[in-house]
Formats: C-alpha cells, structure tokens, sequence
C-alpha cells in the first residue's frame, strides 16, 4: 500500500465513527448463508472440520474449466473431489455415520472412488462439490459425540477414529493445496493447533512407514524436530511392537513441519528433501526415503 | 508490504471456516471501513450496506486475500473504497441521465484498485503541506521516509515516546482536516 493511503487510514481511525450497533448480528447471520462455516464437531475433528472448510473456500471460486482441469492422478478437480467424498464416507460407513452418495457396495478405497466417480460424472460440478460437503459435514456431526479412541478402519488399517480423521485432514490439505497449485492461489497453512495433531499422526506412522517398504528397524529409533507454527519433538522407536524408545536416539531428523507432513501425503522427492540429519545418517534417510509409503491417491 | 502475523492468523481461521474469526476482524476494523465508505458516499445507510458487503465478501472468498502482498487492513479498505466509488458514479449516472439525454459521452473513469481516488490523495497532500513544521516532519518521516517511532526519535533528536504522541496529534490534525473540507 502507498505510504499516502496508509496515512490516509490512520488518519481515519483518528476520527472515528461507528455504523449502528445491529450491523454486526446482521454481519454474522448473513455470513451463514453466503458460505457455511466450518462443520460442529468433536476438538479433535476440527483440524478436518477446518480443512473441509478451506476446500469449499477454493471450490467457490472454481468455474467451468476449473472443474475440468485434471489436478493429480489423471483425475480432473470434480473426480479429486468425488475421490475425497469417497473416503470421507468409508470412514463415515465404519464409524456408523450415514453414508451419502451411491450405494456402498465396496469398502476399498479405489473401488469407492471408482463408483463414486462414476456417480458424479453425470451430475453438475457444483453438485458434486454439495455432495462433498455434505458427506464431511455428515461425518462430523456424528464424530460430535465420539469419543476420540472408537475403533475405525479405512482400507483394512484398523486405528482410533481420531487417527483416521487426521488422516482425512492430511489428505484434504494435500489435495486442496494440488488443487490450489494448478489456479495459481496461494493457500495459507491451517492453524498452528491444526498441524501440531497431524504432524504427531505422522511421527507415529513412520514405524509403519518402514516397515511396509520392507525395512525393520525394531529396536532402532530417531528423533524428529519439526520446525515452524505446530511443530514440535518426537522421539520414535521404529520398531511397530517397540514398547518405547531407547534412551538415546541413533539418528536426528530437523525439517520444517509442513514439508514433513507433505513428504508423508506423498508430495516432494524424499531424496532431495530439505532436512537436517544427525547420528545415523543411513537411518535418518531411510526414515525419509520410505515416509510416502503410505500415501495412496 | 506484508502482512502481520495477527492479519495472518485471522486470515487462517477465516479461510477454516470459523465464524469467530469473521466477528473479531469486524469489531478490529469496522469503524474504519464504515468511516471511509461514509466519506466517499456521505450515506450512512449506503455505507452500511458496504461495509457489511465488504466482510461478506472477504468471508465468502478469502482466497482472494494474499497476505504476501499487504494488510488485511489495506485489502478491506480497497474493496471499500471500490465499491463505495461504484455507488457515488451509478448515483450520478441515474442524476444525469435523469436529465435527459446527454451532450457529451463522458468516458468511464478508470477503476483503479486503491483506497484514495485522485481528488482525494490531493487533499491528504495538502492537509499534510498545512501541518505545522514539527507535525508535518514526523509525518514525512514516519510514512514516506519508512522510519520506525524510534528512528523518528532518533533523527529528531526526542524520545521514541515524543515522536509517537507527535504523529498522534499530526493524524488527529489530518483528521480534522479532511473531516472540515466535507461540510
């Protein structure tokens, strides 16, 4: 801003006036109907709440091509869409949440994403976007009255509810920042207290990381300090049935938290990731080289 | 200029969808955005209607903030001043056409994306020129030279404390003087 209009606004707020006092209630209730706000739910939903939220913000500004534009996996923003709206209801089916969209005839996430896919493509853009919407929206209302430990499984991985969700917001951010990317808008980070779960989520995968690229590091473990608004420290024993790790960790792993949360939802090359590796360099990378491990589409 | 990291937050919590937020953002900068679409309008129900477009709209896109490139204080008061200039040119529009036909076509001005049109910066300018010397110095140097309250102080020679109560008082002048040239 020019230095004349800055000026200029400061000099208005030195004389100020107020609109009536009603203008405010009417603000907010009106706001309501012009975009709906993030979804009531559990605290520990509400990293997923809010990223539901953020999509919806960028679909409103979608037009045509945008819709037809493909994002990731060959698939274009209404499939990426119709994709997420799948998953959403997988854990919404195992959770006891209602389901919208076709009948569930299959619990994988690729047969899902197929049939819901399928089902989208001969309705309107926007109309996929509502029924997105309403399936997250449905699926935290009911995790509202969820305690955070309920059993879920997604894709025969059986986890407290509370993981799952964390998993969804991963995989929402990841797609809304793909699909943000491709119409060249910058998408801000979620709140501080919004990565902090996630990057815990991924911490704790990585025992299961490794082990599903093949590697058993039992008995082995790395420190992990992710930098930056809700980061933090963790000390992981690599090992999945590790009852807690060794006093002193073998290697050290310093990377900024959104980077490390993006390098687990399979964007960025692990090989050139940007991160500070102490001890066990050979561990710190294979640590890194197999995070993606379980990022699907 | 970028953002600060209390615009940034809000900003975060809008784009998550939080209602919260949105009241907290109107009660920081309602009175600001109402007072600059009172004085390009002079309508206090017109200026309403604005201002509440104004958040409506920075609720139902805030996408189409980058606070990479200003304040949420500056993009608010643009949109403002945009939508308050459109108000005051369709009301001559209707006036004039009101009228009757036109002799002269007058061509569009251009939209420009600011807080201040011509007209107006011209008598910031002037209100600034007409400050006594010590009030015009501190505002010289505070704005267009970029200098903290504290280098300020420094320049002048007066504590950092001086040097702020002197730029309040110059903006208080400012004021005034905008507020006279209205009646």
């Amino acid at each position: 801003m020019e230095p004349l209009e800055r000026l200029y606004l400061d000099a208005l707020l030195e004389d100020p006036v107020e609109p009536t006092g009603t203008l405010r209630p009417q603000l907010l209730a009106g706001a309501r109907a012009r975009r709906r706000p993030a979804a009531p739910t559990a605290p520990w939903a509400q990293p997923y709440a809010g990223r539901v939220a953020a999509m919806d913000a960028l679909l409103a500004s979608a037009v045509d091509d945008d819709w037809s534009r493909v994002i990731v996996e060959g698939w274009t923003l209404q499939e990426l869409v119709a994709h997420l709206a799948a998953k959403d209801g997988l854990l919404a089916a195992s959770v006891g949440a209602p389901v919208l969209g076709p009948e569930l005839t299959a619990t994988d996430s690729a047969t899902r994403t197929a049939h819901v896919q399928a089902y989208e493509s001969a309705r309107d853009p926007e109309q996929t976007r509502r029924d997105w919407r309403a399936q997250a929206d449905a699926l935290c209302r009911h995790l509202a009255d969820l305690p955070a430990t309920v059993p879920a499984t997604l894709d025969g991985l059986e986890a407290p509810a509370a993981d799952h969700v964390l998993a969804r917001m991963l995989e929402t951010w990841v797609h809304t920042d793909d699909a943000a990317r491709t119409a060249r808008i910058r998408l801000p980070h979620p709140l501080p207290g919004h990565i902090h779960p996630v990057a815990d989520l991924c911490a704790r995968l990585l025992p299961w990381t490794m082990l599903l690229s093949g590697l058993d590091a039992a008995g082995r473990s790395v420190r992990v300090t992710l930098t930056g608004p809700g980061g933090g420290d963790w000390h992981v024993a690599l090992g999945v049935e590790d009852a807690a790790p060794p006093a002193a960790p073998d290697a050290s792993i310093t990377a900024d938290v959104v980077a490390f949360c993006f390098l687990l939802g399979g964007r960025g090359d692990p090989a050139s990731f940007p991160a500070e590796l102490t001890g066990d360099h050979a561990l710190a990378r294979d640590v890194l080289a197999t995070a993606p491990a379980l990022s699907g589409p | 200029m970028e953002a600060p990291y209390d615009d940034r937050l809000l900003h975060q919590r809008v784009v998550g969808g939080d209602e919260a937020a949105l009241g907290e953002i109107y009660d920081r900068l309602s009175s600001l955005i109402f007072g600059l679409s009172l004085r390009v309008t002079r309508d206090r129900v017109i200026a309403e209607d604005i201002t509440q477009e104004v958040f409506l709209i920075f609720w139902e896109r805030p996408l189409a903030y980058d606070p990479g490139r200003g304040t949420l204080r500056a993009w608010l008061a643009t949109i403002a001043h945009r939508r308050a200039v459109d108000h005051v040119r369709a009301e001559e529009r209707r006036r004039v056409s009101a009228l009757g036909p036109r002799l002269f076509e007058r061509a569009p001005d251009r939209l420009e994306d600011t807080v201040l049109a011509a007209d107006e910066a011209e008598r910031v300018r002037q209100a600034v020129t007409a400050l006594p010397d010590n009030l015009r110095q501190v505002v010289e140097l505070a704005y267009f030279g970029g200098r903290t309250y504290r280098q300020v102080g420094e320049e002048l020679g007066v504590p950092e404390g001086t040097a702020k109560s002197r730029i309040r008082l110059a903006l208080r002048r400012l004021a005034d003087a905008l507020a006279e040239e209205e009646v």
